[in-house]
């Protein structure tokens, strides 16, 4: 609305016929003026406070401030190599999230082209799939967390054989599972990665959600003719899903890759983060905490670097017309 | 999952209509015969399957929920005896009792409330607004820009708790409010235990999860035909009616997505709330998962018997949300579908 006033006025300070489209343009600088001011006055010099900071020791003065003695590359070394449990758990941490990726998105997409069919009650199903979504979130998610009454009631349904109240609520017992695929003899790595994700199909459903809803979305944009052009050239369902839903979903798998990358080192739940939370609240360990995240963070770009580089030479995007 | 059954069932039937139709080839009918029933078992098999699938990790999402929900009932007479499982004999409602007596319950529900749609209300409109210049905008450094949303989406929280922390504790921006406070001989501005500091997050689009809403909405405007805005501003509307006028209506759907979603990881967030607000700040729905001093009892189970209080505790923040989503649920999955966050 004010606008229009303040356009002109740009326009003769630059003594430059500007076109329409530049004029435009430069508007969009007023819609996103929120996020520039926030970035540049609030969230550029935390960044700067927080690398800052893991370069000192900090303590606060009466006067109101704190102030700051310089220690080096102190606080990253003293989190590489004298902290006992960090590098430990860094890898562990990560060994996880790798098996973790394949797991959620194939899931997760698997389930997307389920609930994408028409069927009975499938509005029921959706609901109950988006339920983790809104509901299993921070404080609810730190309750489960070593939840011992969970574990006593035998959490999703599945026998881990370590339980206290014996088996008599589960579905699944991992000993069948591996009696099973053991029988197909498929090779030990690869039984044992099926159990893992079986042993925690709980924590891969929770975290699932948004991605179900970005496969379910990229689902319905694929064009209806594409699918019945192939039913005409006698193309079966199977055929169809790797021919066609395949590569026209591919950009979606590698959205989602990097979303589950993002969301599983940025969750609360995540080991890393919890044992960093815990170094924050001891003496002195709120500087070693912001080395420890800062560390975390460069193998977070480089593990999203890699994973949209490898998956990128994979993706197919359809050429708009 | 029985309609498309008896759907197979009628196409197998037809089938064999047509097959006995063209009897005088007895290999195709032997063939038509043959791909029919197959396709027939296939689907049956395929809808058997998928039922019991769905049915199952329903089940498994579901289960938590359920035996939650038993435990909070349960006295601690139930959780010695070990015949009990799901169904509590001795039934009690005291945990909810003094959960919502002694930790101020509705107290804190009352200020997570107003707290959460404070803050989703800024926050949908704000990243909205930010979507939009996003999408519909060719200005310099928007590529730029658009990396730093992403760099609010990447770098952890944790990162920057510390320095989150300093900052609304000793309130500064570049110095200003120090020279400030300096000249009137005043101690810098102590932002925590107020709702300054999520405001201030939230109307820059810096809070929780805000640069997926931004992603999101971006996406959304991009699915926007250009020609609605081509033609308001040819009609003569400016930039910013046009927005008001033509373009914010259709994006209602979405923003309750938004909204839905800024509500809800707003009211269960954990992380701002136990950063920004210290034990003598307002009463959070985070701070009422301790045990009442009524229930702290010491007996052989009362490891499992605490867990059950704090799990009840868990129930009852999310209630309300639940109670929410119930009624709202349809919009809100269907807002993501439609957004066409695919682009």
């Amino acid at each position: 609305m004010n606008k229009t006033a303040s356009i002109p006025a740009v326009a003769v300070k630059k003594k430059r016929t500007q076109s329409l489209d530049s004029r435009k343009a430069m508007a969009g600088w007023w819609f996103v003026l929120p996020f520039v001011l926030g970035f540049v006055l609030l969230y550029a010099p935390m960044i700067v406070d927080s690398i800052r900071f893991s370069f000192n020791e900090i303590s606060t003065t009466v006067g109101g401030g704190y102030t700051l003695d310089f220690v080096g590359w102190k606080n990253y070394s003293d989190a590489l190599f004298s902290d006992a449990n960090y590098v430990r758990i860094l890898i562990a941490s990560i060994r996880q999230l790798v098996l973790d990726i394949p797991a959620i998105v194939i899931f997760s997409l698997f389930m997307a082209v389920v609930l994408n069919q028409k069927m009975l009650g499938r509005a029921v199903f959706r609901a109950i799939f988006f339920i983790p979504v809104i509901l299993t979130t921070g404080i609810i998610d730190s309750i489960d967390q070593g939840n011992t009454m969970m574990s006593y009631m035998g959490s999703g349904g599945i026998d881990t054989g370590n339980q206290i109240g014996g088996s008599s609520t589960q579905i699944i017992n991992t000993l069948d599972i591996t009696k099973f695929l053991g029988s197909m003899q498929v090779g030990t790595e690869l039984v044992s990665y099926v159990v893992m994700v079986v042993n925690n199909i709980f924590d891969i459903v929770n975290r699932s959600g948004v991605q179900m809803l970005i496969f379910l979305a990229g689902l319905q944009s694929i064009s209806p003719s594409i699918y019945e052009s192939c039913t005409m050239e006698g193309a079966s369902a199977w055929e169809t899903f790797w021919k066609i839903t395949f590569p026209m979903i591919s950009p979606m798998i590698m959205v989602n890759a990097i979303y589950t990358v993002i969301d599983s080192f940025t969750s609360k739940s995540n080991a890393v983060m919890t044992y960093i939370d815990r170094i924050y609240e001891e003496p002195k360990g709120n500087v070693l905490s912001s080395a420890m995240s800062w560390l975390y963070f460069l193998v977070v770009i480089l593990i999203i670097a890699l994973v949209a580089g490898i998956m990128s030479m994979y993706v197919f995007y359809q050429k708009k017309d | 999952m029985n309609s498309s059954v008896t759907k197979s069932v009628k196409t197998v039937k037809k089938g064999k209509q047509s097959a006995k139709n063209d009897s005088e080839i007895p290999w195709l009918k032997r063939m038509s015969l043959k791909v029919f029933s197959f396709n027939f078992l296939q689907k049956v098999v395929w809808v058997i399957f998928r039922t019991v699938l769905l049915v199952g990790i329903s089940y498994i999402i579901l289960f938590p929920f359920f035996s939650k929900i038993s435990a909070s009932f349960m006295s601690t007479a139930d959780f010695v005896d070990v015949t009990v499982k799901l169904i509590p004999k001795y039934p009690t409602l005291d945990t909810y009792k003094y959960i919502i007596v002694e930790n101020q319950y509705f107290k804190a529900l009352w200020n997570t409330a107003t707290l959460s749609l404070l803050v989703a209300f800024m926050q949908t409109m704000v990243t909205a607004l930010i979507g939009y210049g996003f999408a519909k905008f060719r200005f310099r450094g928007r590529g730029l820009l658009f990396v730093a949303v992403i760099l609010t989406m990447v770098v952890p929280h944790q990162t920057i708790m510390l320095s989150m922390f300093m900052k609304f504790r000793y309130f500064d921006i570049y110095g200003i409010f120090k020279l400030v406070c300096w000249i009137f001989k005043q101690p810098l501005p102590n932002l925590l235990n107020t709702y300054w500091p999520l405001v201030l997050l939230s109307i820059t689009g810096l809070a929780f999860k805000n640069g997926l809403y931004i992603f999101i909405f971006r996406q959304f405007y991009k699915g926007v035909p250009d020609e609605l805005e081509e033609a308001a501003y040819v009609d003569g509307s400016g930039i910013f009616r046009t927005y008001f006028r033509i373009i914010f209506p259709l994006t209602i759907p979405m923003m309750v997505t938004i909204f839905m979603f800024a509500f809800s990881w707003q009211w269960t967030d954990n992380f701002y709330t136990t950063l920004f607000f210290t034990t003598s700040g307002p009463h959070m729905l985070p701070n009422i998962v301790t045990i009442p001093p009524s229930l702290q009892v010491s007996f052989a189970a009362s490891d499992l018997y605490n867990s059950a209080i704090t799990n009840t505790a868990g129930l009852l923040i999310i209630i309300p949300l639940f109670v929410i989503f119930l009624f709202a649920q349809n919009s809100l999955v269907e807002g993501v579908e439609r957004s066409g966050i695919v682009g």
